[in-house]
């Protein structure tokens, strides 16, 4: 732990994705660090003390209930279903596969599938889009479930 | 002792009998999934009915319409004479039997005909598919219907006389049609031989191989009111995500323009699109509108506007599934009324065929 103290908190994230991804495949590890790479671009551009982001903060997005969007979607766990391993169902009745990336391996590869997801769901459950802030912990949280 | 009925003539109305009782038990009593079979029935019964109408004119002595008793005043004297329970014996058909037979027949070749009609009109299946517009289908159905119960009506009265003239009169009729051979006086009476068994064998077997041919080329021939679309695979990618991408022809173009400019707020969901996208999808959907298909589904459901958009708020939509049970919508391989596809393994196509719905519990509730 001594040696990654003195480096950036950002290829302290690469590098622990990086790791995550070793069990998951190479090809899909590759392009989600592509993804988190790009939200951590956002949010420095933004914030100069950004540290990384935080799965603990990806866990209470997924599990919180801010119902401040559409009434009949108060939470991401109303679709996803209450644990990220487990299979959901839209209100449609369709099954919605595992969002952990251990239980769905090709997930969050596709980067325009990723971004029309994040739109509508963030709208309509918090009744606005999700900052790249946001979306950055709920991929990280995803990462290591 | 007569030989009266020959033997194609018996074995055509032995097998016409089975053929009756299956179409009877899956029309009347089956849900409609049992279509299959019934058509199977149908079309068997309409290749028996032509080889009896050729078989009337080219088969032995008493099978043939010339040797019918049709004469009204025959048919008064003999319902007298079978009132005051003294009727003569007539070696083929008495007169009430040979107008029993002709409406039996009538009956029978007009519930084929209309059962061709109603399939090929209303669900694009069979050897009329082809020229048969929804409309037609519809009426003919109808009539379909009208033909059955006056079936059940006639076939009741037949066994009726049969029993009369077994039971009060001892004549063994039932026998005569399994066996063929009748007591008899009437030394006029030249009945069928073994010659009239082949010729009778190579008549059925020359109908029945021209009716396959034919009907199965006419039945592979487009069908008028459904044709195969391409989907975009945009549309499955975009629409299929929720629930099963709708086939076009379950809307109006109107109803499609509002659904695809409205997605922000969609049923309770944001389900927006970049407008590319949405204008590719609209393109596609308003151009195989309801109105562009003559399936039942189109007529019925498609055409239908709802203020919702919906289709499940078509008056139609919810009186043909009102039987079901709401737990049967919750099922996982169904999960909601609006996955058609859930239960019609058709609807991707947008056919919605009888023979196609397939209630996950395997059973109405
Ligand atoms: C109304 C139901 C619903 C709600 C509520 C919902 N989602 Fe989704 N989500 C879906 C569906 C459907 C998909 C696409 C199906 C799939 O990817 O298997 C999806 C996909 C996603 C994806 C893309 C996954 C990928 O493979 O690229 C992300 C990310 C996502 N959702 C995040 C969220 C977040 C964050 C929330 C809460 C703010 C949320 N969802 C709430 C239904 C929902
Ligand atoms: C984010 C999820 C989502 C997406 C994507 C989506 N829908 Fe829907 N759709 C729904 C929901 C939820 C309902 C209502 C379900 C219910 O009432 O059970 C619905 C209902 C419908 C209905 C009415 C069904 C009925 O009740 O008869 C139509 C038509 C429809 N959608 C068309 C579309 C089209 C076209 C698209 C593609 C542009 C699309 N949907 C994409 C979620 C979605
Ligand atoms: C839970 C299963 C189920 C779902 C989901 C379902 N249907 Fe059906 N549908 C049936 C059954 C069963 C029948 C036959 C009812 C009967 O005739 O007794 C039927 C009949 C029909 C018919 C009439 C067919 C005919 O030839 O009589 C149409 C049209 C139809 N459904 C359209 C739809 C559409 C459109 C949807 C989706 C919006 C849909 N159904 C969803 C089970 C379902």
């Amino acid at each position: 732990m001594s040696t990654f103290s003195i480096v950036s908190g950002r290829r302290l994230l690469i590098a622990a994705v990086f790791a995550a991804c070793f069990v998951s495949g190479p090809a899909v590890a590759g392009m989600l660090q592509d993804t988190i790479a790009r939200y951590t671009a956002e949010v420095t551009s933004a914030d100069k003390g950004f540290t990384g982001f935080s799965a603990e903060r990806g866990r209470m997005l997924f599990f919180s209930r801010p119902a401040t969007g559409k009434p009949d979607t108060p939470s991401c766990t109303s679709c996803h279903s209450d644990s990220p391993v487990t299979v959901g169902q839209t209100r449609a009745g369709k099954e919605i596969a595992p969002m952990a990336l251990s239980r769905t391996p090709d997930r969050y590869t596709e980067s325009k599938k990723l971004a029309k997801w994040f739109r509508r769901n963030c709208k309509s459950v918090l009744g606005r889009v999700c900052t790249a802030m946001e979306k950055g912990d709920f991929l990280t949280f995803m990462a290591t479930q | 002792m007569t030989r009266v009925w020959d033997l194609p003539l018996r074995l055509f109305h032995w097998a016409m009998v089975v053929a009756v009782v299956v179409a009877a038990i899956t029309g009347f009593l089956t849900p409609e999934w049992w279509l299959d079979l019934h058509s199977v029935a149908g079309y068997a019964l309409g290749v028996l009915l032509a080889f009896r109408l050729v078989w009337g004119v080219f088969g032995s002595p008493y099978s043939r319409f010339r040797s019918f008793p049709l004469k009204l005043s025959d048919l008064h004297q003999h319902l007298i004479s079978v009132l005051h329970r003294t009727p003569r014996i007539f070696v083929g058909h008495n007169p009430a039997g040979a107008w029993m037979i002709v409406v039996l027949l009538f009956l029978l070749v007009a519930l084929v005909i209309t059962g061709v009609l109603a399939l090929g009109g209303r669900e694009n299946l069979g050897p009329l598919a082809f020229v048969t517009v929804y409309q037609i289908g519809n009426i003919s159905r109808e009539v379909h219907e009208i033909a059955a119960l006056g079936l059940l009506w006639a076939v009741a009265i037949h066994l009726l006389g049969v029993f009369v003239d077994t039971r009060i009169f001892k004549h063994p009729v039932l026998a005569v049609m399994m066996i063929g051979n009748k007591m008899s006086s009437d030394k006029r009476a030249n009945g069928p031989d073994g010659t009239h068994t082949a010729r009778g064998a190579v008549w059925f077997a020359s109908i029945t191989g021209l009716l396959i041919v034919v009907g199965v080329a006419m039945a592979s021939v487009t069908p008028s009111g459904w044709r195969n679309i391409q989907t975009p695979a945009d549309y499955v990618a975009e629409c299929g995500d929720c629930h099963d991408a709708y086939h076009p022809s379950l809307r109006t173009a109107a109803a499609w323009r509002s659904v695809m400019n409205g997605l922000e707020n969609h049923y309770g969901e944001d389900a927006s699109l970049d407008e590319g996208t949405i204008a590719d999808i609209r393109a596609y959907l308003v151009e195989n509108h309801a109105g562009t298909f003559d399936t039942e589904v189109a007529n019925r459901i498609g055409r239908i506007d709802t203020p919702s958009f919906r289709m499940t708020d078509v008056r139609r939509w919810k009186k043909q599934h009102r039987d079901i049970n709401e737990s049967v919508y919750r099922l996982k391989s169904v999960g909601s009324k609006v996955n058609c596809q859930g239960c019609h393994k058709d609807a991707e196509s947008g056919r919605f065929d009888d023979d196609k719905i397939h209630l996950p519990s395997g059973d109405k509730s």
